[in-house]
């Protein structure tokens, strides 16, 4: 039990949702409950972004559209949303959960490991589940989790000892549980898995740690290794480029590297290069697209020399064997932390002759939205930058140096949204300026590994938005500001609305068309979650944590609330 | 908080010199309790409380301190006598103990600038609530000369076996580290 954890569970049932007389109740400790909690099919994951009922990927669908197609609330009655429920988990920390929905049963996670399903109609407890920690645990940046995966019977989530771990789905007890990689060396686990027919799939937090990054597939019915794609290869040197995707010059002293790299040799065994946020899937060429975040030590670039291959960098590799298929590197050899986490979208895409083709979408730490070509990776181009940016590339000093974006974005880990019909993304950003400070130091054997840091700058405005870009054209189509820096995630339906939250506590609905706000809720803790939503018997509701976040120090809090149509 | 010993098959650093051949458990307790103190208050206000610290934290400063990643008079000798398995031991005992109460009082201000400190360093982003967990150790209720002392050899690297904090050290001048101390020693987790 972690000191500082509320003991106190509690399930609060509001005003709003009554439901028909002829819904089955659960029978407490029995059989009889509502849905039918072992029926997750392949055809189900596969044909989730059309399911208006479930939500049943962490980012929606094996696009992560985060595109909901349900339109019952929509721009003209969203005025009308209401808290349906509230549900207090046991855990009063940073949440950043993507509720998963399954024929009226929801799964939520919290900080620590503790996976609840609950009635998605009432928000009661249908059982909880608590990790069973081992003594090594690692997280850079709260003890967070994002969520389960569901499959077949089965729930599966990632732990902060490096755990993958399977549960029955009706009951929440362990199926099995394999240990991912060695927690002492500084791998870790806050990534909601991903489960494409019999795989589970999941990256490795530990960038911040000199781990080697990877992806992994484990057998849903055993939980035995299947493959592994290193994020870093043998040779991890690179090109040798000077610019980053977008032609801007990274300032990097090539001959000092080359020299490095005769020196010390190819650091690719403790170069990073974590995967900590799901893959977009796409079954009919059989592929997934992940990106690679930041390279070991952050900001010493001095013992890492060459391009530090495939860190910072859009990867697609097979689905059914790990490998390599192609990649494109944002920044080579970055020194700002300002690495790729926000999860890819496929969707179709102008390419720069105007035709569609498949594309992947990405939203940077460097404030742009980077458009690809789904087919050889290769960038079809860049948003305008959604932040502002000054002083690119300035290198990090001693002294500590000042640029534009800060460490954290740009956009962070929050994955983006976007609409088909009007070709937007969406992304929610951070503006913190920053110093960026060097400190050479060697590899310190599974700590925590820097080179340096990242400050704040106390005395300069901290500020967030959401902004809607044109994936055609890479033109900002609107942009709102908001009080604090934006992370967490969005949500976005085909009612033509937007759902994101903030750190102060407030959840708002945009119109997704112009970027007007329609309708807001004070949570009373920081909402820095992404939102999910769901319709059970004929009602659909939008459900988001309210939990805080520990890296920007947003209030804690442990609620899971839904929100549906006041009658 | 769970204690399970496992076997960990690591590509890490030698183990330190050589086993303490004659190695008692109680006896090294009590040798460490000679300045932590016996009932978990510590002999002097900077040096730190261990008693409900976290495992992992213990054992890899034991670690640090016998490859000399950590240097201390005291304690550099000490731990440079224990393999991983006695380090493991040790923390094993006093990550089980309970925490003591130790007075302490916040000042006029503390909080606020503390408060700053906190979110220029992005402090919680590792130190959570303070009520630390694993490899990161627990500050709430730390003396608060030993989380002044900590702090400022980090500022001024003296202590350099976790050497991204110097870098965030740094950025602190000593007002807001004396309030931090404070603030820090005065939360309450029990």
């Amino acid at each position: 039990m972690k000191s500082g954890i509320s003991s106190i569970a509690a399930t609060v049932t509001l005003c709003i949702g009554a439901y028909g007389a002829s819904a089955q109740e659960e029978v407490a400790g029995g059989t009889t409950l509502y849905g039918d909690l072992q029926s997750v099919t392949q055809s189900m994951l596969t044909r989730a972004a059309g399911d208006g009922n479930n939500f049943l990927h962490t980012n929606g669908n094996y696009a992560q559209t985060r595109y909901y197609p349900a339109s019952q609330i929509n721009t003209s009655n969203v005025k009308n949303l209401r808290p349906a429920w509230v549900f207090q988990t046991e855990v009063v920390d940073t949440m950043e959960t993507s509720p998963i929905v399954v024929n009226g049963i929801m799964y939520v996670t919290t900080a620590f490991n503790h996976v609840y399903a609950l009635d998605a109609r009432t928000g009661k407890q249908i059982w909880h589940h608590k990790h069973s920690m081992g003594p090594v645990t690692t997280y850079c940046c709260g003890p967070n989790n994002r969520g389960v995966a569901v499959a077949g019977d089965k729930v599966f989530f990632g732990t902060l000892d490096a755990k993958l771990v399977a549960l029955d789905a009706k009951t929440g007890k362990q199926l099995w549980e394999t240990q991912i990689a060695e927690p002492e060396l500084g791998y870790s686990e806050t990534m909601a898995p991903s489960v494409v027919e019999d795989m589970v799939l999941i990256g490795t937090n530990g960038g911040e740690y000199g781990i080697r990054g990877f992806v992994k597939a484990f057998d849903t019915e055993t939980g035995e290794e299947k493959w592994t794609f290193h994020t870093v290869p043998e040779d991890s040197v690179g090109v040798w480029t000077t610019e980053d995707a977008t032609g801007r010059n990274m300032h990097r002293d090539i001959e000092a590297e080359k020299a490095a790299l005769a020196e010390q040799g190819d650091p690719y065994e403790t170069l990073g290069g974590g995967v900590w946020q799901n893959p977009a899937v796409d079954l009919e060429t059989r592929r997934l697209y992940f990106v690679v975040g930041n390279p070991s030590p952050d900001l010493d670039g001095s013992l890492r020399p060459g391009d530090n291959l495939y860190t910072d960098s859009l990867v697609s590799v097979d689905l059914d064997t790990g490998e390599y298929v192609c990649h494109l590197q944002y920044i080579a050899h970055d020194v700002w932390d300002l690495d790729a986490v926000s999860p890819p979208i496929i969707t179709t895409v102008k390419d720069a002759s105007g035709n569609d083709v498949k594309g992947v979408l990405h939203g940077g730490k460097t404030g742009h939205v980077y458009v690809h070509n789904a087919d050889d990776c290769s960038l079809i181009r860049f948003s305008e930058a959604m932040v502002p940016q000054e002083d690119m590339w300035t290198l990090p000093t001693a002294e500590g140096a000042r640029m534009l974006p800060g460490a954290n974005g740009g956009v962070e880990w929050s994955p983006m949204a976007i609409d088909p019909n009007h070709r937007l993304s969406y992304a929610i950003n951070l503006h913190q300026p920053m110093t960026y400070t060097v400190r050479s130091t060697p590899y310190p054997e599974g700590k925590l590994w820097l080179g340096g840091s990242f400050d704040v700058i106390p005395d300069e405005e901290q500020w967030g938005n959401v902004t809607a870009v044109d994936y055609d054209t890479g033109d900002i189509a609107w942009q709102v500001r908001t009080e604090q820096p934006m992370i967490g995630g969005i949500l976005a339906t085909a009612g033509g609305l937007v759902f994101t939250g903030e750190g102060n506590g407030l959840f708002k609905a945009y119109d997704s068309s112009n970027g007007g706000e329609l309708w807001r809720f004070q949570a009373g803790a920081g909402v820095n979650a992404p939102p999910s939503s769901y319709t059970v018997e004929g009602q659909q509701y939008i459900v988001v944590a309210a939990g805080g976040n520990a890296q920007l120090n947003f209030k804690r809090g442990n609620n899971i609330i839904a929100f549906t149509l006041a009658d | 908080m769970r204690l399970p010993f496992v076997a960990l098959t690591l590509s890490l650093a030698a183990s330190p010199v050589l086993a303490m051949e004659d190695f008692v458990l109680e006896d090294e307790v009590a040798l460490c309790m000679s300045c932590h103190g016996d009932a978990g208050v510590p002999i002097e206000p900077d040096y730190p409380v261990i008693w409900g610290q976290q495992y992992f934290y213990i054992y890899t400063q034991l670690r640090d301190y016998g490859a000399g990643r950590r240097q201390n008079d005291i304690m550099t000798p000490v731990a440079a006598e224990y393999d991983r398995d006695q380090a493991k031991l040790l923390a094993e005992h006093f990550a089980a103990l309970a925490w003591p109460d130790i007075p302490a009082e916040i000042q006029d201000g503390d909080e606020q600038l503390a408060e700053r400190g906190i979110t220029g360093g992005q402090c919680s982003a590792c130190h959570g609530k303070w009520q630390g967990d694993s490899r990161i150790p627990r500050l709430a209720g730390q003396q608060v000369g030993y989380l002044r002392k900590t702090m400022l050899d980090f500022k001024n690297e003296v202590r350099m076996n976790a050497p991204d904090k110097i870098s965030t050290m740094k950025q602190l001048d000593e007002e807001t580290i004396d309030a931090l101390s404070r603030y820090l020693a005065t939360i309450d987790i029990q």
